[in-house]
């Protein structure tokens, strides 16, 4: 079985940190990226499925970020990490195409269900 | 809605007055301009005024005039009453700061629609100021939601993992516990503020307001504001 990867694009580097910590251990992959522009140069090089994505990035916000990934590889799952819930709609997100958005500070045991759940997504479309 | 009658003349005024409660209104009825103008420079003043223009000592062109050279108070309307009608003094008096005039002797049903476009106005200022005032309210909790959160995923995420490590019996478990759960705490505040999007307020006591809490941190429907 291929390794699972996570791409984290976050601007505070305390966040990467902290995300790339909890998945690794959890056993996963994990890259990171502080930008839209530098996940987008990662996905050409080498594609991800899995992402969490910080919704206020500096040029290229997380919400287009979404929509981009989404776009170009639409079997990815994605999940948005907000600070601020009101920032972007919950509608907004979901029409951008996040499978699902926590607001920060969010549990770990949240943010590893989440990617559990979509990495048994992935196994499952694999087998058809 | 409070208003304000400035009136000399006994029988005008006690008539004024008397329609005025009538229509549902507060009337606060003084009989010259410096009282009238005292009046309006209290707390929680009426913000409709009813001013004759030809009163002894200050008359109701010198209030009009006064009370627009004061700062940083709700808006007001004031509307003249004149027995002159001609053109020039009509001029003269929303120069000196009337919004509307009446000419005496008035018809009721006139009285009463030049008061409500005043209670329009007054209704719409009002309720222009309590939106800018959410605008404030919103930009500080999205600055206050931004700035905190941040530092708390890090806090909160770093103590869950160090509690990952830990025995459960170790003293220093339960402090950081302890830590956490403080953290989580700060973490549900900025959960409350975000949970205010809109601007919903409802009756309180009297004419005043306070902002709907349950209705205002409902999730919002889709055809509503995207801020």
């Amino acid at each position: 079985m291929a390794e699972k990867r996570i791409l984290v694009v976050d601007d505070e580097i305390r966040i990467r940190d902290l995300f790339s910590e909890v998945f690794s251990r959890a056993g996963y992959m994990v890259k990171t990226a502080e930008s839209a522009e530098e996940a987008l140069e990662i996905m050409v090089k080498t594609p991800f499925m899995v992402f969490f994505l910080d919704l206020n990035l500096p040029g290229l916000n997380g919400v287009e970020l979404c929509r981009r990934i989404r776009k170009g590889w639409p079997m990815s799952i994605c999940f948005a990490v907000t600070g601020y819930a009101s920032l972007f709609e919950l509608s907004e997100c979901r029409d951008a195409g996040f499978e699902d958005c926590f607001t920060k500070p969010a549990t770990l045991a949240d943010l590893l269900a989440a990617a559990e759940h979509a990495f048994t997504k992935i196994e499952r479309w694999k087998k058809r | 809605m409070k208003v304000l009658i400035a009136e000399d003349e006994f029988i005008s005024r006690t008539i004024l007055e008397a329609i005025l409660t009538k229509w549902g209104f507060e009337v606060v009825a003084t009989n010259d301009g410096e009282s009238a103008l005292e009046a309006m420079k209290q707390p929680n003043a009426p913000q409709l005024a009813l001013l004759d223009w030809m009163m002894p000592g200050m008359d109701g062109l010198a209030v009009c005039q006064e009370l627009r050279t004061l700062k940083s108070r709700d808006t007001v309307y004031l509307i003249l009453l004149t027995s002159k009608s001609e053109r020039g003094d009509i001029v003269q008096g929303l120069e000196a700061g009337a919004d509307d005039y009446i000419a005496k002797p008035y018809n009721n049903e006139e009285l009463r629609a030049r008061v409500h476009v005043g209670r329009r106005m007054i209704t719409i200022q009002n309720e222009l100021r309590e939106w800018e005032k959410l605008q404030g309210v919103l930009e500080m909790a999205g600055a206050v939601c931004h700035e905190l959160n941040q530092p708390l995923q890090s806090i909160s995420g770093y103590s869950e993992l160090l509690l990952l490590d830990m025995n459960e019996d170790d003293t220093k478990y339960q402090m950081l516990q302890k830590i956490k759960s403080q953290v989580d705490r700060v973490a549900q505040l900025t959960r409350k503020i975000m949970k205010i999007t809109r601007y919903q307020s409802k009756p309180y006591a009297g004419e005043s307001r306070i902002i709907d809490i349950e209705y205002s941190s409902q999730i919002k429907k889709e055809n509503d504001y995207h801020g």
